[in-house]
């Protein structure tokens, strides 16, 4: 487990990567790395250090502009048209503010993750084949939100949208799910079921998972191995429960504060 | 403490001075060029009268003759807002910068729909007549376009608005470009498109009745025919009649926009 690699390739190799956005900031700054198949990766920064930077490069959201990303095998970078939509289809994505269409049906939200394997004129009619559908709903039992398939999106919780948001990419069967500050919007008891629904995931489905998160201590309960970015450079790469204070203090580039960790929103 | 009046300068005062001088002397050259004169119309007072007199009290019992042109120009109307509100969705869409695949197909298509809006309806109603000929057709056809024109515009303006965030999350899910317009795009704006659809329609009730007076059929049709033929306590009647109908219209559908929005 953890930093060593199992058989075969990696899931996902950073080559030199480089991401320079078009007004010229440096997103990402020659990174090199390798991630195991299933693994659950933590990766910890201060904002603008380039880990959404890192998230969007695996899924080609973001335009890599100097060395490649590949995720098992395949060059995101080459990737355009219906290959770069295959690409994405085997890569789940949960982003901060759950990006759910609020006057869709949860279940129509997750359907969403069929997007790539569905023709689109049946998707159009909402003619959706009972196995995407069969595949949809059993998503949102593992999420725990099976009887909330017809309700609609923007009647839920947040937390309740979160996990939605995890439905959805669970559905797309992905190899990789990526997650971008998945709780940074959430309560510290509502943060901890999102944390642990993605560990379970990660665990009984073999999902190699890469998780962004603000805070600390979530990092090390939850994180196999911890990336640590600054200014776009990796700056560290070690296993999730050895991470000491004055590490991510070096990651940081300052001294760890109540901010950073999620029981300090507890006291609150 | 009463704030400082800000000194008028001598340049803003000359400005002023310069645009009442404008508006004056472009209202003159206007009412000269049609003649108008408070005078004349003072001193035919009489005449406004006589007509007047012979529009009132108006012909109740010729209603029964206005049911059947009625529905004719509702059904002018209906037909021209569903083909055009049809048209104007996908043309809305294509239109829209930042949501259009492209910048020629953006380019084109609002082009394409600012030059539909600049041609009146009138325009449109004479070009469907040269074709299919004068009749309750051709003003169909004429409102189908001026639908398009209305109603893409403003759904046009309410998908450059809409959060381009939501769009990412099908994008990630490696969803097409139609897919991603059809299920992060259209859900944020179909209450304003709906709503859109229902005001083109009150205008397009409306139009209909006038372009039944150039002989697209409707109500207008039998307008012009009382008024060429003088029986001005029919015509009253059908404005009447008319201002009834159209009034609860909009009464309907501005109830149904409230709703929606």
């Amino acid at each position: 487990m953890g930093v060593v690699t199992r058989a075969g390739a990696p899931a996902i190799q950073f080559r030199q990567t480089e991401v320079v956005y078009p007004n010229g900031v440096r997103g990402l700054d020659g990174v090199d790395l390798d991630i195991a198949r299933g693994d659950l990766i933590v990766i910890v920064g201060l904002s603008g250090a380039g880990k959404s930077t890192m998230l969007r490069a695996i899924n080609g959201l973001v335009d890599i502009t100097g060395g490649d990303v590949e995720v098992e095998g395949r060059s995101v970078r080459q990737s355009r048209g219906a290959g770069l939509r295959d690409l994405r289809a085997s890569v789940g994505m949960i982003f901060q503010d759950y990006r759910l269409m609020r006057r869709l049906s949860v279940l129509t939200n997750v359907l969403v993750g069929r997007v790539a394997r569905v023709p689109t004129w049946r998707q159009l009619l909402g003619l959706w084949p009972k196995e995407d559908v069969d595949l949809a709903l059993d998503s949102l039992d593992r999420v725990g939100l099976a009887d909330r398939a017809y309700v609609k999106a923007g009647q839920l919780s947040g937390g309740q949208q979160q996990r939605v948001g995890i439905a959805r990419a669970l559905t797309q069967k992905p190899s990789v799910i990526l997650a971008d500050e998945p709780v940074a919007s959430l309560d510290p008891v509502t943060s901890r079921q999102v944390m642990e629904d993605l560990q379970r995931i990660n665990q009984d489905l073999g999902i190699t998972t890469l998780i962004n998160l603000h805070f600390l201590d979530l990092a090390k309960e939850y994180a196999e191995r911890i990336i640590g970015l600054r200014q776009g450079k990796l700056v560290f790469d070690g296993p999730g429960a050895g991470v000491t204070e004055r590490e991510f203090a070096d990651i940081y580039g300052r001294h760890v504060t109540a901010e950073d960790v999620l029981e300090a929103k507890v006291a609150l | 403490m009463t704030p400082q009046r800000p000194r008028t300068t001598t340049r803003q005062r000359v400005l002023s001075a310069l645009a009442v001088l404008a508006v004056a002397g472009l209202t003159w050259w206007s009412a000269h060029g049609i003649g108008f004169s408070l005078g004349e119309l003072f001193f035919n007072f009489g005449k406004m009268g006589r007509l007047l007199g012979e529009s009132f009290p108006p012909a109740w019992n010729f209603w029964p003759r206005l049911v059947k042109p009625l529905l004719e120009t509702l059904q002018i109307a209906v037909i021209g807002t569903f083909f055009g509100s049809v048209v104007a969705l996908p043309l809305a869409v294509l239109a829209a910068r930042g949501v259009s695949p492209s910048k020629p197909v953006y380019w084109l298509h609002r082009n394409a729909m600012n030059l539909l809006r600049t041609m009146p309806d009138l325009f449109w109603a004479m070009l469907f007549a040269s074709a299919v000929g004068f009749g309750p057709f051709a003003g169909s056809l004429a409102l189908t376009v001026f639908t398009v024109a209305v109603v893409s515009k403003l759904t046009s303006e309410s998908i450059e608005s809409i959060d381009m965030k939501l769009t990412e999350a099908v994008r990630a899910s490696g969803g097409n470009w139609s897919e991603t317009v059809y299920f992060s795009v259209l859900p944020q704006v179909w209450p304003q498109y709906v709503s859109y659809v229902l005001y083109a329609f009150e205008l397009n009730v409306r139009a209909s009745t006038v372009l039944g007076l150039v002989g697209a059929g409707g109500i207008g049709m039998v307008l012009n025919t009382q008024r060429t033929t003088f029986q001005y306590d029919r015509v009253t009647m059908i404005v009447l009649f008319v201002f009834v109908v159209v009034l609860a219209i909009e009464q309907l559908s501005a109830a149904a926009r409230r709703r929606l929005v």
